[in-house]
């Protein structure tokens, strides 16, 4: 072991308190982090399937003619706004809703497939474009009505959905992000803390170092040093803590949701996202230690002459 | 070595150096004598460059100190050894790691620490204490745990400010031994005493101080 990491080992036992509460700060903040990231990407994973799954319906008229259906199903296909374009025969149309209505049956024996028309399903490349191809494609002929799918609160139109859902998404990012920054600058201001109370209580030892010509460098590596492992034990437990909390909830979440993939189903996908925020927040970590360290030992050393 | 051409320093309206100009050479053991408050300690500082001449120029092995930048000043101390009146050992560390800080300081080959640190504790005679701490030696075993440090980077000069002011005699003689001995080897050595019976007993060139000024 290296008389640096001896010295900034030793320290951390000689003032065991100092480091549990540098610690505890650390894994807070990093807990809440992992937290908040995860909650963004379900976020983002969820607005990203809304905006990429099938959003329009255009419910052709009863007596539509196959000629005029290729007629549009063409036109449409060549709109470059447009993707993911399906035909759904009125056959289909029943099955559907016989699948939808198969806990009871007698619905769907009520019905006939005449009643439900033919439609064209399609989704548009980008959902503020949305409304303009509803009304736009309203307004063809064999065309009775255009309808949307994605609807989380009864809005009425297809903006409204994808505004609410912005909105939540930059709720959850926005909030995320200032209690994760206002952790965050706690989190440096008690390592700040911590490192000065420490160079006062080393000031003797210092000031024989510096005698005995121990450049800054030399003086400041241990303490860096200890405030790089506070942070690191710091991301460690709170990401760790933060793991074990989304892999108990994480079943539920996706049985809740359903088809949208809100986290990884896979193990593996699971275990590499939340190893890369790890990779992340150990970077952003030793940053911060970096910086919190080097300014208290910074000011400590000033002396005048 | 060191040569000290008209030097004067003052703190607020304290003269603590009035144009103060001597020289030591090379291999020379030379005591700086006189009052507290004469100016000893002053002049020891300057050398360390803690402190910095007001007017006049301090050189060593030439070069003028008060030209030497700030990163550069832990390479000028790399060359001293210093012995302080009052120790000044870690005491959190033991009497080998206490050594050991001076050669991780000047950047020693860590794989010739474990040598050179029984080598200096064998010669300072205290090759059975390494593994103890401060708290558990003498004042006399401290002040021998301080020359270790000191000669453990085989430095040029070694500074010794008032080495055996807190020893009894008995233990004051064998740190002057020591001194000796280590300037036998061709070290050169300046220490500030007032020590009246180590000055005589040992016969080497005295510097005498007053108010500031050599008289």
């Amino acid at each position: 072991m290296g008389i640096h990491t001896r010295t900034a080992i030793d320290a951390i036992k000689r003032s065991p308190f100092q480091a549990m509460s540098a610690i505890f700060v650390m894994s807070l903040t990093f807990f809440v982090a992992t937290t908040v990231a995860i909650l963004v990407y379900a976020s983002n994973k969820s607005l990203n399937y809304i905006e990429t799954r099938p959003q329009i319906i255009a419910f052709l008229n009863n007596n539509v003619k196959d000629e005029e259906v290729k007629l549009l199903q063409s036109k449409l296909s060549s709109d470059i706004r447009i993707k993911d374009l399906k035909y759904v025969p009125k056959e289909e149309a029943l099955e559907i809703y016989k699948k939808a209505t198969a806990d009871n049956p007698l619905l769907a024996e009520l019905v006939s497939p005449s009643i439900f028309p033919a439609s064209l399903e399609f989704s548009v490349t980008d959902l503020t474009l949305a409304q303009t191809v509803i009304s736009e494609v309203s307004q063809e002929k064999v065309v009775e009505q255009v309808g949307f799918t994605a609807n989380i609160g009864g809005e009425k139109t297809l903006n409204d959905v994808v505004n609410r859902l912005k909105s939540i998404s930059n709720y959850i990012r926005v909030g995320g992000i200032t209690f994760v920054a206002v952790l965050g600058a706690t989190s440096f201001l008690v390592l700040l803390v911590i490192i000065s109370m420490r160079m006062t209580s080393r000031k003797g030892e210092i000031e024989i170092l510096s005698l005995i010509g121990a450049t800054p460098a030399f003086v400041s590596k241990p303490i860096i040093l200890e405030g790089v492992l506070y942070s690191v034990i710091g991301v460690l437990v709170g990401w760790v803590m933060s793991f074990i909390l989304w892999l108990y909830v994480s079943p539920n979440i996706l049985s809740y949701f359903g088809q949208i993939p809100v986290l990884p189903k896979d193990p593996m996908s699971f275990f590499v996202l939340f190893l890369l925020i790890l990779g992340i927040e150990l970077v952003i970590g030793i940053i911060l230690a970096l910086i919190g360290t080097i300014v208290a030992v910074t000011r400590s050393l000033k002396k005048p002459r | 070595m060191i040569q000290f051409k008209n030097v004067t320093k003052n703190f607020g309206s304290i003269n603590a150096l009035n144009d103060v100009s001597f020289e030591v050479k090379n291999g020379e053991f030379v005591f700086l004598t006189g009052p507290s408050g004469a100016g000893k300690t002053t002049i020891l500082k300057m050398i360390l460059h803690e402190i910095l001449a007001d007017s006049g120029e301090v050189l060593f092995d030439n070069t003028n100190l008060a030209q030497i930048a700030n990163k550069d000043v832990p390479k000028l101390r790399q060359q001293i050894g210093i012995v302080f009146q009052d120790f000044k050992v870690l005491s959190e560390r033991t009497v080998a790691e206490n050594v050991e800080v001076a050669l991780a300081v000047s950047e020693v080959n860590p794989d010739e620490w474990e040598a050179r640190v029984k080598h200096v504790l064998k010669l300072v005679g205290l090759s059975n204490r390494s593994r103890l701490f401060p708290s558990q030696l003498s004042g006399g075993e401290l002040q021998r745990v301080s020359l270790a440090r000191a000669l453990v980077i085989n430095p040029k000069l070694i500074l010794a400010d008032e080495p055996t002011g807190n020893l009894d005699w008995k233990t004051a003689e064998g740190i002057m031994e020591l001194l000796e001995k280590i300037n036998k080897e061709g070290k050169t050595i300046i220490m500030a005493t007032h020590h009246e019976g180590i000055i005589k007993h040992a016969k080497h060139r005295v510097i005498k101080m007053e108010d500031g000024r050599i008289i």
